[in-house]
C-alpha cells in the first residue's frame, strides 16, 4: 500500500480500526464514531461493557459484533457495577493490562445508572466509564432524559410543555467524587478526545469521560451536521471541553476561537430547538454565559 | 475470534451449532448498510479558482500542494507540463490567479506568483532539466513564426508530443516580448535558461529570418502546419504633432536600446506617455539612467492597465505619475524635443473596455519641458506579410476559438490575434494552438479542453465548477497572513538593474503553500476518513484516488461532504432514487 | 477440623475454601455476618479475593456477573429485600450462563419490616434459573456452598445457598471446616468455556431474535436437567472426599411410612424429632427433605412419596391467591405417579413466627384426622 501523505492533515489519528462497518446505527451517529475513536485509543487489549442504550443495537446483534474487541451487554442501571466486578477480576486474574471501558449513554448515567456509576467511582474502581450523551432517550424514541437541556422538545417533553428543568451537570458529580480523571469530549474534536482517553487509559482507578454525542434523528438535524454541530456546541461554549484531576484541577484543553459563537447558531440548526422564542435564546445564552465564567475560574484557580 | 475482513452471514440449523448464550460469532460486515442511502458521497475535484484564472492553465493548487509536501522538483515538472516559462511567468505575470485566490478572506492571498518563482529558480539553482519527450516521434514538421512565448510555447508542447518543429524568429535572438522586459524585473539568465530548455527539448531554432522577407510561404509548404505567432511589434504613435522630433523613442525600441546595452542619452528630464507595464517598464529604466521621469496617463489611477505593484514600485522609485492628462503635441527646438503641451483630461462615459473614456477639457492646455519623450501606447501588430486567405480584423489575425485561421493548416496565437499582452495568456495560446494543431493533424474531432480549466495534453480530472470561499469549511482554516517578498530598497534600487524583487526562501515557501487551501482538490487531510462514523471511507492505492468509499456500508450520512475543508467531495442522490 | 460456627459463618467459610476470587456484596441483616467474615479473610490475606463493597445488592449481583463473565469465581450473598432488589440481575446471571454462587439467608419480605425467617424471598426467584438448595444445617451450608460451586460451574447456571434466618444463620454448630488441600482436590478452579477475553473478542448478551431467542432458553433448561445428574454425581463425589452426604432429596424414616411430611431448611430438624417421637407412639410416620428445590427432583419425589397414603407439605412461606409453594411443587411432581397420595399443605412460620413440635404436631394430627384436604391448604397457627 501507498504511504498517505500527511502533511495537510488536521488530525493525528491512530490508523487501525477496532469497529466494523455494517452496524445499524444511523447516518450521522456521533455515538458510532465516539467508539471509533476510543477504541483506536484504547487498542485491542479492551472491554467493552454496554448497559441498555442505542449501543445495545449498534454493537449487532447475535450472532454478530460490530467491535473487535469484548462486549459484555448488561442491564440499563448496571455498567458501573459490571465494570467493577471486570476490573476486579481482571485484576485478581493477573491481567491489569486489560483496560475495562463502560459504555453507556445518558439514561443510563445520568438517570438509572447514577448510583452504580457513584459506588464505582466512590470506590475509585479502575476503569473508563463513557457517557455517550445524546440527551435524551433516543434508543426507545427520543424522550426526555435528565442530560436532556432546558426547553428542548422530546416525545415526552412536547412543544407545548417542553422540558423547565436544566441539564443535570454529570461532570460536577463525578469531580464531587474526586476521582483522579473526569473529562468532556466531543466528535468535532477527535485529537483532543483521543489524548483524552490515552490519558484515562494511563491512570489508575476511576476515569469519566462525558461525551456530547449527536443524534440526527433524536435533535432533529441534519445527519451531515453532526460535526459542525458538536463544533457548534464547543464553539458557542454550550459544552466547553475541559478536564478534571482529582475533583480539583480544572484544565480547559479547547478553548472558542475569538471569543466563541452565540448560542443561536449552535440552536438553530436543530428541530429541537425550533419552537425557542428569542426570550428563551437569550436565557439559554445568559445560563451558558454563567457557566462558562464559572468553567474559568475553576480553571483560573487551578493554575499553579 | 479473530478479525474479519469480509462479510459472513451466519445460519444457525440446530440449537447444536449455537453458543450456550449469545455470544458473537461473526461481525457485522454481514450488513450491508449501503442500502440504507439515498445519498452519494463522490470523490470528485472541482476546480480551484486559481486554476480557472490562469491563462496558461497552471494546476497551481497541485504544485502548491507538492511544494507543500517539500516535493519542489516535481512541483515544478508539474508547472512546466502547462507552462515552460515559470521563471518569467513567477516574475512579470499579473497574477490574476491571486486575485481569483480565496485566501484573500482569511489572511491574503496566496502569493503564487513568488511560488512560481521560488520552483522556477530552485529548478535552475539544482540544473533541472524539463521531461525528456517521452510521446513517440511523429513524422509531421510544425513551422511556428515567430519565437515569443505565444509561438514557444506551442513548439515546446508541439514537441513534447513527438512533432518536428521549426521555429523562425525575424530577430537575432528568441525571445519576442519577453527580450524588452528590464533587468531588474527579469535577470536575462532566467529568460535564457527556459528558452535553452525548449531549444534543448530538440526544437530548431532559425533566428534572423523575417516571413515575407526572408522565408516565403512556399518555403512552408514543407510544414504540416503553421502556426503564427508574430506579436505586436509596431508601436502605436502619439498622433501629435512633433512626433518626429529628437528626443521622442517608443518604450519598446528605448527598452530594446538598453537591454542590448546601448548607450541611450535621456537628458534630465523623461516623459513617458502610458499606463501600461512598458510606460512603467520604460519610466524604472529611465529612471535607472539617472533620469528626472514623470509619467504622463490620461485616465486616473484605477483605470491604469499596469499591475498595482509595479505602480507602486514606480512611485516607490521617485517616478511621478500625472494623472488625467494627455499630450497634445511634442514641442521641438531644433528638431529636438524640449517639452510637451498637454491637456486636462476628464472621465467620461465607459468604452468598450468598461473603463471611463477619457475626454479632454476644454481650455486646460498647459505645457511641460521634457528632454525626452517615451511614448508607451502599446503596439500593433505587423501583418504585411500575410497571405490574403489568412483573414485578418483591425489588425488582428482572426482565428476560431481553436485557434485555426481561415486557411486550415495555418493556426494563429499570441497577441497577434488576442493583444491580452501578458506572457502567460501567450503561453496558453501557443500551448492551444499545439493542441489544435495535434488535433488538426491526427485527424481526430474530440471537445476542445477549456483554456481555463484545462489545457495539458493529459487532462486532468476535474469538475469544471469553480469553488468560492463560501464552499468552504472553514473551521479547519486559521487567518494567517501572506509573507512578504523580499525587495531591494527603492533607494538602491534606482542605482542599478539589479532584480528588484527576490522572492522569498525555502521555509516561507512551504509556509506558504501550507497556506493554501487547496480549494476544491484533495490533498489528503483526512478528514473524510476520520469522521466516517461507519468506516465507510478507505484508504486508495494511488495519488489520483487517496480514498475510496466503500459504498457496501457508506450510509449517506454526508459527514465526510461538510467536513471536507476545500469541497472536494460531492454529495449526489442515488440513482436508484432518480426519477427517469 | 471442627469449629463451633453459626450459619452465616458457614457460607463464608465455604466460600473462603472453594476460593471463590471476587465477592461483591452489600449488608443487609440477618446476612451481615457472612461479609463480615468474608472482608475479614480477605483483609487477613487469609483468601486472595478481591472484595467490592458496592453500593447495592443489585450492583452486588451485577459486579459478581461482570467479575464471573471475565473468569473470575464470584460470590455473593443476600437476603429478603436485597434479594428482590436484584430480581433483574438474577435473571441476568443465568441467561449469560454464570456460575455465580450465591448465599441467601431467608427473611420475610416488608411491609411491614421483618427480619426473621421465610421463604418467600427466594421462592420468588424461582423461574430466574438458579439452582436453589434449602439447608438444614450448617455443616450442610458450607458442605453445600462448596458443592454449588461445582454443580455450577459444571453446567454453567448460577446457585443459590438457601438458610433460614437466625434459625440457622445466627445459631452456631459445630461444624468440620474441610482441610484446603481437600476441597482444592474435589473443587478445581473455574475453567470456562468462553469469557471476556481480548484474544478472543466476543460480544455477550446481544440482541437476540425470535429465530434464535427460543434455543437460548431451551440450552438453559438443558443444563437445569443435567444439574440433578450433576448434582447427585457432586454430591457423591463430596461423600468420597469428605464422608458426608446430603442428597438431592433426604428420605427420614420413610421406608414403611402411611404419612409423609415434606419439609425444607431448619424446620426439617424440627420434624425429624416430632417423627421420631410419633413413631415410638406407633404411628406410621416418615419426612422427605427437599435440599434441591431448582432443578426440583420431580422424579425422585415421585418415587419416594408413591407408596405413602397422605403427604403433608409445610410451607413456611405462601403464594398469594394459591397456596403454598412447595406443595404446589410436590402436588406437580406426584400427579404423573400411578396412585397419588393427597397431598395436605400447611403454611406456617411466616415472618420467622416459631414452628415448634406441637406446631408439627398439629399438622400431624391434621393429616390423621382428615382422609383428603378440605382445603387448598391450611393456616397454622394464625389467630382467629
Amino acid at each position: 500500500m501507498r504511504e498517505p501523505k500527511t502533511y495537510a492533515r488536521n488530525y493525528e489519528i491512530p490508523e487501525e480500526e477496532l469497529t466494523y462497518s455494517g452496524s445499524v446505527s444511523c447516518p450521522g451517529c456521533g455515538a458510532t464514531l465516539s467508539m471509533r475513536y476510543a477504541l483506536k485509543a484504547l487498542g485491542s487489549n479492551t472491554i467493552v461493557v454496554i448497559p441498555a442504550c442505542c449501543w445495545s443495537i449498534i454493537a449487532g446483534p447475535f450472532p454478530y459484533s460490530s467491535l473487535t474487541v469484548p462486549i459484555f451487554h448488561t442491564a440499563f442501571e448496571t455498567a458501573g457495577a459490571v465494570s467493577s466486578g471486570i476490573s476486579a477480576a481482571l485484576d485478581v486474574l493477573g491481567k491489569k493490562d486489560t483496560t475495562v471501558l463502560a459504555w453507556a449513554g445518558d439514561g443510563g448515567t445520568f438517570d438509572i445508572g447514577l448510583q452504580a456509576l457513584s459506588g464505582a467511582v466512590e470506590r475509585n474502581e479502575d476503569f473508563i466509564y463513557v457517557c455517550y450523551d445524546n440527551e435524551a432517550y433516543m434508543n426507545t424514541g427520543i424522550q426526555r432524559s435528565s442530560a436532556t437541556p432546558w426547553m428542548a422538545w422530546t416525545t415526552t417533553t412536547p412543544v407545548r410543555h417542553p422540558k423547565e428543568e436544566p441539564k443535570k451537570d454529570i461532570v460536577a458529580i463525578m469531580a464531587a467524587h474526586r476521582i483522579p480523571y473526569a473529562a468532556t469530549a466531543t466528535v468535532a474534536y477527535p485529537d483532543d478526545m483521543i489524548a483524552k482517553f490515552r490519558k484515562a487509559k494511563s491512570i489508575r482507578g476511576a476515569k469519566f469521560i462525558h461525551i456530547l454525542s449527536p443524534c440526527p434523528p433524536g435533535w432533529k438535524s441534519e445527519a451531515s451536521d453532526s460535526i459542525k454541530l458538536t463544533r457548534l456546541a464547543v464553539q458557542s461554549k454550550v459544552f466547553p471541553l475541559y478536564e478534571i484531576e482529582h475533583g480539583e484541577k480544572v484544565t480547559i484543553n479547547v478553548w472558542p476561537k475569538d471569543g466563541g459563537v452565540p448560542v443561536s447558531e449552535y440552536l438553530r440548526l436543530q428541530g429541537r430547538f425550533r419552537h425557542l422564542s428569542e426570550d428563551a435564546i437569550a436565557a439559554i445564552q445568559a445560563e451558558v454565559d454563567r457557566n462558562w465564567e464559572r468553567l474559568l475560574k475553576k480553571a483560573e484557580m487551578s493554575m499553579p | 475470534m479473530k478479525k474479519e475482513t469480509e462479510a459472513k452471514v451466519v445460519t444457525f440449523t440446530s440449537e447444536a451449532e449455537m453458543p450456550m448464550m449469545p455470544a458473537s460469532v461473526a461481525s457485522t460486515l454481514y450488513n450491508k448498510t449501503g442500502s440504507w442511502r439515498y445519498m452519494r458521497p463522490l470523490y470528485a475535484n472541482q476546480t480551484p479558482p486559481c486554476n480557472a484564472a490562469c491563462p496558461a492553465g497552471e494546476d497551481i493548487v497541485m504544485y502548491l500542494q507538492l511544494t507543500a509536501q517539500g516535493r519542489y522538483a516535481e512541483a515544478w515538472q508539474t508547472i512546466v507540463r502547462e507552462n515552460p516559462f515559470p521563471g518569467v511567468c513567477g516574475r512579470v505575470c499579473p497574477h490574476p490567479c491571486e486575485s481569483e485566490c480565496n485566501r484573500e478572506h482569511l489572511g491574503g492571498a496566496i502569493a503564487i506568483h513568488c511560488q512560481e518563482r521560488f520552483l522556477a529558480d530552485y529548478a535552475a539553482a539544482h540544473e533541472l532539466d524539463l521531461p525528456a519527450v517521452d510521446a513517440p516521434p511523429r513524422e509531421e514538421r510544425v513551422a511556428v513564426v515567430g519565437a515569443g512565448p505565444a509561438g514557444l510555447s506551442c513548439a515546446y508542447h508541439l514537441r513534447r508530443m513527438g512533432y518536428q518543429v521549426t521555429v523562425f524568429e525575424a530577430k537575432e535572438q528568441p525571445g519576442g516580448m519577453m527580450r524588452l522586459i528590464p533587468e531588474y524585473r527579469l535577470p536575462r539568465k532566467v529568460l535564457e535558461r527556459e528558452i535553452g530548455a525548449i531549444v534543448a527539448l530538440g526544437v530548431e531554432m532559425k533566428t534572423g529570418v523575417r516571413l515575407g522577407v526572408d522565408l516565403s510561404w512556399e518555403d512552408l509548404q514543407d510544414y504540416a502546419a503553421v502556426f503564427l505567432a508574430v506579436g505586436q511589434s509596431i508601436s502605436r504613435e502619439l498622433g501629435v504633432p512633433g512626433e518626429d522630433a529628437a528626443g521622442v523613442l517608443h518604450g519598446i525600441e528605448f527598452l530594446a536600446q538598453v537591454k542590448r546595452g546601448q548607450k541611450v542619452g535621456l537628458g534630465q528630464k523623461v516623459a513617458v506617455i502610458g499606463g501600461g507595464n512598458t510606460a512603467m517598464d520604460a519610466a524604472r529604466t529611465a529612471r535607472r539612467l539617472g533620469a528626472e521621469v514623470t509619467i504622463l496617463y490620461r485616465r486616473s489611477r484605477a483605470e491604469m492597465p499596469a499591475i498595482d505593484e509595479e505602480v507602486n514600485e514606480t512611485l516607490d522609485e521617485g517616478v511621478k505619475i500625472e494623472f488625467l492628462c494627455a499630450p497634445v503635441a511634442v514641442l521641438t527646438e531644433n528638431g529636438r524635443v524640449r517639452g510637451l503641451r498637454l491637456t486636462r483630461m476628464e472621465l467620461g462615459a465607459p468604452d468598450a473596455s468598461g473603463r471611463r473614456r477619457p475626454v479632454p477639457v476644454a481650455g486646460s492646455e498647459y505645457e511641460l519641458e521634457f528632454d525626452t519623450v517615451i511614448p508607451a501606447l502599446g503596439q500593433v501588430a505587423d501583418l504585411s506579410f500575410l497571405r490574403a486567405e489568412v483573414q485578418t480584423e483591425r489588425g488582428r489575425i482572426i482565428t476560431d476559438e481553436r485557434t485555426a485561421t481561415a486557411c486550415p493548416p495555418v493556426f494563429a496565437g499570441g497577441d497577434a490575434v488576442t493583444a491580452f499582452g501578458t506572457v502567460t495568456a501567450a503561453v496558453g495560446s501557443g500551448k492551444r494552438a499545439a493542441l489544435a494543431i495535434d488535433c488538426f493533424l491526427r485527424g481526430i474531432e474530440r471537445p476542445f479542453p477549456d483554456l481555463a480549466h484545462n489545457v495539458q495534453a493529459a487532462p486532468r480530472r476535474r469538475d469544471p465548477t469553480v469553488v468560492r470561499f463560501e464552499n468552504l469549511n472553514t473551521a479547519y482554516f486559521e487567518e494567517e497572513p501572506r509573507p512578504q517578498e523580499r525587495q531591494l530598497p527603492a533607494a538602491e534600487r534606482v542605482t542599478s538593474f539589479a532584480e528588484v524583487n527576490q522572492g522569498y526562501g525555502e521555509e516561507v515557501a512551504l509556509n506558504e503553500a501550507r497556506r493554501c487551501f487547496s480549494c476544491g482538490t484533495c490533498n489528503e487531510c483526512d478528514n473524510c476518513l476520520i469522521f466516517c462514523p461507519d468506516v465507510a471511507v478507505l484508504r486508495g492505492d494511488s495519488d489520483d484516488e487517496p480514498f475510496v468509499f466503500n459504498y457496501d456500508y457508506c450510509k449517506g450520512c454526508g459527514i465526510c461532504v461538510s467536513e471536507c475543508p476545500r469541497h472536494a467531495i460531492v454529495f449526489e442522490e442515488e440513482v436508484k432514487f432518480t426519477k427517469t | 477440623m471442627k469449629k463451633v460456627v453459626t450459619g452465616n459463618y458457614a457460607v463464608s467459610w465455604g466460600a473462603r475454601l472453594a476460593r471463590a476470587q471476587v465477592i461483591a456484596a452489600y449488608p443487609i441483616t440477618p446476612q451481615t455476618s457472612i461479609i463480615e467474615k468474608l472482608a475479614s479473610f480477605c483483609a487477613d490475606g487469609e483468601m486472595d479475593a478481591r472484595f467490592i463493597k458496592v453500593e447495592s445488592e443489585h450492583s452486588a449481583m451485577a459486579a459478581c456477573i461482570g467479575a464471573s463473565a471475565a473468569g473470575a469465581r464470584a460470590f455473593t450473598a443476600t437476603s429478603g429485600q436485597g434479594l428482590l432488589l436484584m430480581h433483574e440481575v438474577v435473571h441476568w446471571a443465568a441467561g449469560a450462563r454464570l456460575p455465580i454462587v450465591m448465599g441467601v439467608v431467608n427473611r420475610a419480605i416488608a411491609p411491614g419490616w421483618s427480619i426473621w425467617t421465610e421463604q418467600g424471598d427466594t421462592l420468588s426467584q424461582r423461574d430466574t434459573g438458579w439452582l436453589q438448595f434449602y439447608c438444614e444445617t450448617n455443616q450442610e451450608v458450607l458442605d453445600t456452598t462448596i458443592q454449588a460451586f461445582k454443580i455450577a460451574e459444571s453446567v454453567f447456571l448460577p446457585a443459590m445457598v438457601v438458610l433460614d434466618a437466625f434459625v440457622l444463620s445466627h445459631t452456631s454448630e459445630p461444624v468440620d471446616i474441610p482441610d484446603q488441600a481437600d476441597v482444592d482436590a474435589f473443587l478445581p478452579p473455574y475453567r470456562p468455556q468462553l469469557k471476556l477475553d481480548p484474544a478472543d473478542p466476543r460480544a455477550f448478551g446481544a440482541l437476540v431474535l425470535p429465530s434464535e431467542y427460543m434455543e437460548m432458553r431451551y440450552k438453559m433448561q438443558k443444563a437445569m436437567e443435567r444439574a440433578l445428574v450433576v448434582a447427585e454425581e457432586v454430591d457423591r463425589e463430596w461423600g468420597e472426599h469428605f464422608g458426608r452426604r446430603w442428597g438431592l432429596v433426604e428420605p427420614y424414616r420413610l421406608d414403611d411410612a402411611e404419612i409423609a411430611l415434606v419439609t425444607s431448611g431448619t424446620v426439617t430438624g424440627t420434624s425429624r424429632e416430632v417423627v421420631d417421637a410419633l413413631r415410638e407412639e406407633g404411628v406410621k410416620i416418615g419426612l422427605l427433605k427437599v435440599r434441591l428445590f431448582r432443578p426440583f427432583p420431580h422424579q425422585i419425589i415421585r418415587e419416594t412419596l408413591a407408596g405413602v397414603r397422605k403427604v403433608a407439605v409445610i410451607d413456611r412461606n405462601i403464594s398469594f391467591g394459591d397456596s403454598g409453594v412447595f406443595a404446589q411443587e410436590v402436588r406437580a411432581a406426584l400427579y404423573r405417579a400411578d396412585a397419588r397420595p393427597p397431598v395436605f399443605d400447611f403454611v406456617a412460620g411466616l415472618g420467622g413466627r416459631d414452628i415448634v413440635p406441637e406446631t408439627i404436631r398439629e399438622i400431624v394430627d391434621y393429616t390423621l384426622a382428615h382422609d383428603a384436604p378440605t382445603e387448598e391448604f391450611t393456616w397454622i397457627g394464625v389467630k382467629t
